[in-house]
């Protein structure tokens, strides 16, 4: 996607947006909702005409094509499934609607549905098959084509949880075998985390940062997608002074720490200090390092092998993530420190009033 | 348990009571009508002195009913060809409406939907002047026409509520499928609003096959109506046979109407 933007009616939907895909990656768009990635997502189908900007795949611009000569197949939130046909009918439309021979829509059919382990339920109608078996299935109707790109719209979205992993595992497999390139759209971190070789995290139109999700994760490069991506505890602050690539950073909630940044800061700048919940540790109330703030525990919860602490240090409420040894602190009053080795981001504290919300 | 109160009872009285009396209204000329076409007498009274199917068998006596034959051919000639013409357009309509959000698509319904309300002899007059304006001899299409005209409407209403049901995303599916819009129509958007068109198609048949306001300005001694026809023996003999007339339009649209309800009812089962 070469400066892709869309416009509807006075609002931009996507700004000038430049990505690209690496032949059999998954790279998933994530954004909260009315972000522009599913309006993206439909301009590389060719539903929605950018304003400005092209479409290219292996080099050529696909912007004249209509959706059905794109090479893509899309598996959307609905699945949108043919109601009046059976599973194996609904995987030969696309095949029939290009003209193949009999006896490659049927060789083709059976292969597609034992991709998705659904052969035995080819003559089934949707209507008899659970959301998951239906999402197989609208994921075999799409791959059925060979498309040079698979795009996925949300595609787990109506299911349970328990199911979810399950069929994100199953995808990212039958993806492998097949080879193809995938976009996937979602508002779920988890879900571009585990499915994701790269994500592209958008906000209002915009790519905020594109990179493989361990990397987004531990350097966002704006306050938001430190937001967004991950739970993240928002500490204000003010610039001390430099140390070599780090800076010094007296909190507001009483303690002074060094992160290191790759943005420039200059002294007395105030800043915003992210730190994920797995880089704080608790201490004991009495202890005096100075690196440490007073704060209060309020409630300790367990998580599988994991303690959340939700802690209260002034106007601040932080998350903290612990591994579980022995029975969960008593609540009462606490220091709070950044672990050592953690690696926090520092965001300029101008820039990030929307973030709050995230 | 839950126990039934005296005001509960009281209300479930006077839903019941409410009910009889629609039924009544709504069912009992019909009955009346349909005893009255069984009559021994020569005239239209309720109750008839005895029963006999005399009225019937006159009424299908191809030398003496030869008018009302040709009347009655007429009739459901003009009714299929409205009830295709006015399916047709109100499909097109109903989906181009349904697919769009725009506001002209809001006005065009209304528009469409305009010949409800519009006085049927009013409507009459203004086809006859139209016609005639542009030199039209009458003839049956002239009534096809202006039947469609007012069928359209009902044909709307069902197509358009099968189509406002129908997902987006599957037509979007097809095309990215690589299916042509002409394909995509024919395989995913017409079976899937089938129950509307099917709908519509019977309720534009009856619309047209009962109409009276319209076939009296544009018919004419060459192009009579069974409607018309049927009015013209009432007014000069009061002829038993427009009871037995009534008798089976009144089976053959019941007949139909269970046609009808299994058929969609039968798709629908197979839509889900």
């Amino acid at each position: 996607m070469d400066g892709v933007r869309v416009r509807y009616g006075q609002t931009l939907a996507v700004r000038d947006v430049t990505l690209s895909v690496a032949p059999s990656e998954i790279l998933a768009l994530l954004g909260p909702s009315g972000c522009g990635k599913t309006t993206l997502l439909r301009t590389i189908a060719g539903f929605i005409r950018a304003e400005a900007g092209r479409v290219l795949v292996d080099g050529a611009g696909i912007d004249h094509l209509p959706p059905g000569k794109r090479g893509v197949g899309i598996v959307f939130q609905s699945y949108a499934l043919f109601p009046h046909m059976t599973a194996a009918q609904n995987v030969a439309y696309g095949l029939e609607a290009r003209g193949r021979p009999k006896a490659e829509i049927i060789r083709r059919v059976e292969a597609a549905l034992a991709a998705v382990r659904m052969d035995a339920f080819g003559a089934r109608r949707p209507g008899a098959l659970s959301g998951g078996q239906q999402q197989r299935i609208a994921l075999a109707r799409a791959l059925a084509i060979e498309p040079s790109i698979l795009l996925l719209d949300e595609p787990f979205a109506a299911l349970d949880r328990s199911l979810r992993l399950d069929l994100q595992l199953e995808i990212k497999r039958i993806q492998r075998r097949f080879g193809v390139t995938c976009v996937l759209v979602t508002h779920d971190q988890d879900e571009a985390m585990s499915m994701a070789d790269r994500m592209a995290v958008m906000r209002g139109g915009e790519v905020e940062q594109v990179g493989p999700p361990a990397e987004v994760y531990d350097s966002p490069a704006t306050a938001f997608v430190a937001g967004f991506v991950g739970t993240t505890n928002r500490l204000h602050g003010r610039v001390e002074a430099r140390e070599g690539a780090a800076y010094r950073v007296r909190l507001d909630v009483g303690a002074t720490v060094t992160a290191e940044s790759p943005r420039g800061f200059a002294a007395g700048d105030r800043v915003l200090l992210c730190a994920r919940p797995e880089q704080l540790a608790l201490r004991p109330a009495e202890d005096a390092d100075p690196a440490a703030w007073p704060a209060r525990l309020r409630l300790s919860m367990p998580l599988g092998p994991a303690l959340i602490h939700d802690v209260e240090a002034g106007t601040a409420e932080l998350k903290l993530h612990q591994s579980r040894h022995g029975p969960p602190p008593p609540p009462g009053p606490v220091r709070v420190a950044l672990l050592p080795g953690a690696r926090p981001s520092l965001f300029p504290a101008s820039l990030s009033p929307e973030g709050d919300s995230a | 348990m839950h126990r039934l109160t005296g005001a509960d009872r009281l209300v479930a009285l006077v839903i019941i009571a409410l009910a009889a009396i629609g039924f009544l209204i709504l069912v009992g000329p019909v009955l009346i009508v349909l005893v009255t076409s069984f009559t021994s007498s020569r005239a239209l009274r309720f109750p008839p002195p005895g029963l006999t199917f005399r009225w019937y068998l006159e009424l299908f006596d191809p030398v003496r009913s030869a008018q009302i034959h040709v009347a009655a051919l007429n009739s459901l000639l003009v009714a299929t060809l409205t009830a295709i013409s006015a399916t047709a357009l109100a499909t097109g309509a109903a989906l181009a409406v349904a697919r769009t959000r725009a506001g002209w698509a809001r006005f065009a319904e209304g528009a469409f939907l305009a010949p409800l309300v519009l006085p049927g002899i009013a409507f009459g007059l203004a086809s006859l002047m139209f016609f005639s304006w542009l030199h039209q001899p009458p003839s049956l299409l002239l009534l096809v026409a202006g039947h469609t005209m007012i069928a359209t409407p009902f044909a709307l209403r069902t197509v358009g509520a099968s189509a406002a049901g129908m997902d987006a995303a599957l037509l979007e599916s097809s095309a990215v499928l690589g299916a042509s819009p002409w394909r995509t129509f024919r395989r995913v958007v017409l079976p899937l609003i089938m129950p509307g068109v099917a709908a519509g198609a019977f309720l534009s048949f009856v619309s047209s096959l009962d109409n009276v306001p319209v076939s009296l300005f544009l018919s004419s001694a060459q192009t009579d109506m069974l409607p018309i026809r049927l009015w013209g023996m009432m007014e000069t003999a009061l002829d038993v046979r427009v009871a037995a007339a009534s008798g089976v339009l009144v089976t053959g649209a019941f007949v139909l109407l269970l046609v009808m309800d299994r058929a969609v009812g039968l798709t629908r089962r197979m839509s889900v």
